[in-house]
């Protein structure tokens, strides 16, 4: 039995994995596409909050905020100047792959490549007998639950996400009941980018910041989707925290081989379950 | 009867032969080893791109053709050095495994098709980079594998020596390109390269036509795996060392973006282009110095060829278009506007 350090640290890594997959399928389920520079929203949105807090005095829940509405600009900018622009799938999904470089490319020049910390920010540990939790983890958890409701309460009680899930099952009729498409596919990958944006600025006090972190959190967000079953929102979430403790869990006893294992889970379930655990219930 | 010479086909194919034949010359006009090395590179991470895009061709996406290379360098490594085999035999088998593994992936794999195939062959491409690196007691995890150069070939009158310097290894890459492209363009004419679009095209209406999806999948996938484990293979013995950093997700997604933006209307034209353009801007801007400048203008020229190129018209249509619309100026056939 791992001790409960490697437990916490994987339900934060769930807890990112989580909400960036839960953006990817959301923008997935509406745009038909796969944003492979999914990760780099969540690297820029790390990067943005270690300006805001450090260079401008923000304080941290306010820089978090402002963090998601200038990635979720940028995920409206990319939609509208590129993937509007490039028809097939295809040649859309090779357009994000060379926006990593892009974003990677331009954080780089813009910010430097060296690793930045941000430990001042919630400085202080929480003991509850034997498992200590310091606050910046705790804020990670806090931010997920808080994501999720409010992406419950958004799909579920109000008008535009009751549009984004008719759009989703059904575009077409979608838009003969007057809903616009266009609009609510802008208005997802906003939400989108800004989720991924929103859990890079949380997770900013706790590992380091550089241009090239956002690598293996979409991999692992991708790796997610796929377990949880393309499209499907609820197997989105259910494979981020399947895929964050499997990680964490394994690499205490296989180190290194950890990634090995779930590589082969993966492949192992897609070749069993093609569709995934949970299906495509919402597309 | 009178033959036709239709100069219009003619002067194109006589530019491109014209072209092929100088860059042949190239060792004649320059002896310079980074000018010989950079242009050897670049065959083999053509015969890498051909390979995507044969295996494109039937509608696939793979993202770890990578792992290929990996496969052929590492076995081509492992044998010559832990085994202390001769350099010909193993290249062979460096493409032989390469196929074989490629052969049973695919037999497997294959069956799911789609967004999953790309993901599985992507976790396979990180799978070997990860126990190439792990695996201390046979490849030597990160310090990497010593590998020597081919022998010393003697033909009587004169011998080749791979020893000397890059030259040999220019025209043995070059061969190994021609092999390669010869072998995909007769695919890619013959009733296999036909099989291969049409499952790309429509997979259900090739199916009740007779067509064997898995089975014409599995071949272009097999024979995209053999040829990118000879360009492994020579890759390990020319660098003279294979490390596990020079295979990953980075160097699979070049591989595709080289072979979308060269064009994948063409075989074998489309991915040569393409390796050849991409890996000179890669090199060029390198040479500008500043960290994170070149992925940024990288990433940059790659979307701009796609917003300018609609459709997958990569940059090999450009050279059709040239001949008829610069050099010729013919007009283009337009369909008749219908009234509404």
């Amino acid at each position: 039995m791992p001790p409960a350090g490697i437990w916490i640290d994987g339900l934060i890594q769930s807890c990112i994995y989580m909400t960036m997959a839960f953006g990817m399928v959301l923008v997935f389920s509406i745009l038909g596409i796969l944003n492979w520079a999914h990760g780099q929203f969540y690297m820029l949105g790390a990067l943005i909050v270690y300006y805001t807090i450090t260079a401008a005095g923000i304080p941290f829940p306010l820089s978090i905020l402002i963090t998601g509405i200038i990635i979720a600009g940028l995920g409206i900018l990319v939609k509208k100047i590129i993937i509007d622009h490039i028809e097939g799938d295809l040649y859309v999904g090779v357009a994000t792959i060379s926006l990593i470089f892009f974003f990677e490319g331009g954080a780089s020049v813009l910010f430097g490549i060296e690793d930045k910390g941000l430990s001042i920010v919630l400085p202080g540990v929480l003991t509850l007998g034997p498992i200590s939790l310091s606050y910046q983890k705790l804020a990670v958890i806090i931010f997920t639950l808080m994501v999720m409701t409010a992406m419950y309460f958004v799909l579920n009680r109000t008008k535009v996400g009751l549009a984004i899930k008719a759009t989703a099952q059904q575009p077409d009729a979608a838009s003969l009941y007057g809903i616009s498409v266009e609009r609510l596919s802008l208005i997802v990958m906003g939400i989108g980018c800004a989720l991924a944006a929103m859990a890079g600025g949380i997770m900013a006090p706790v590992y380091p910041i550089s241009p090239f972190m956002g690598g293996i959190p979409m991999i692992m967000s991708l790796l997610a989707i796929v377990i949880g079953g393309i499209g499907s929102l609820t197997g989105a979430i259910i494979g981020g925290i399947i895929l964050g403790f499997l990680n964490s869990v394994i690499a205490y006893y296989l180190s290194y081989l950890s990634e090995v294992v779930l590589f082969l889970l993966v492949i192992f379930i897609l070749l069993v379950r093609p569709q995934g655990l949970f299906g495509a219930s919402l597309k | 009867m009178m033959t036709y010479i239709d100069y219009k086909t003619v002067v194109p194919r006589v530019a491109i032969a014209l072209g092929v034949f100088l860059f042949l010359m190239m060792p004649v006009f320059t002896q310079n080893q980074a000018t010989l090395s950079v242009f050897i590179l670049i065959g083999l991470w053509a015969i890498a791109a051909m390979g995507f895009t044969l295996v494109l061709r039937t509608g696939q996406f793979s993202l770890g053709q990578s792992a290929f290379l990996a496969i052929g360098g590492y076995t081509s490594a492992i044998l010559t050095v832990n085994l202390e085999w001769p350099f010909w035999p193993s290249f062979l088998m460096a493409g032989l495994i390469s196929g074989m593994v490629a052969l049973l992936v695919g037999m497997v794999v294959l069956r799911v098709g789609g967004i999953y195939f790309s993901i599985i062959t992507l976790a396979l491409g990180e799978i070997i980079r990860i126990i190439a690196n792990q695996w201390e007691g046979v490849t030597r995890g990160a310090r990497g594998l010593i590998t020597s150069p081919p022998p010393t070939l003697s033909m009587g009158f004169f011998e080749i020596n791979f020893n000397a310097g890059p030259i040999p290894y220019f025209y043995f890459t070059y061969c190994l390109v021609a092999v390669t492209a010869v072998i995909f363009w007769q695919i890619g004419e013959s009733r296999l390269g036909r099989s291969f679009a049409g499952i790309a095209l429509n997979p259900v209406l090739a199916e009740h036509q007779g067509i064997h999806l898995m089975k014409y999948r599995v071949i272009a996938f097999t024979l995209a795996g053999v040829f990118t484990g000879f360009a492994g293979c020579l890759y390990a013995h020319f660098l003279t060392v294979i490390t596990p950093f020079v295979f990953g997700l980075w160097q699979s997604i070049q591989v595709m973006i080289m072979s979308i933006v060269g064009g994948i209307s063409a075989l074998v034209g489309g991915p040569i282009i393409g390796t050849f353009l991409l890996y000179f801007l890669g090199e060029y801007l390198t040479r500008l110095g500043g960290a994170g400048i070149q992925p940024l203008l990288f990433g940059a020229v790659v979307v701009l060829v796609l917003l300018f190129l609609p459709k997958g018209t990569g940059l090999i249509d450009l050279w059709g278009k040239f001949w008829t619309k610069v050099v010729w100026r013919e007009k283009e056939f337009e369909f008749d506007e219908v009234e509404e």
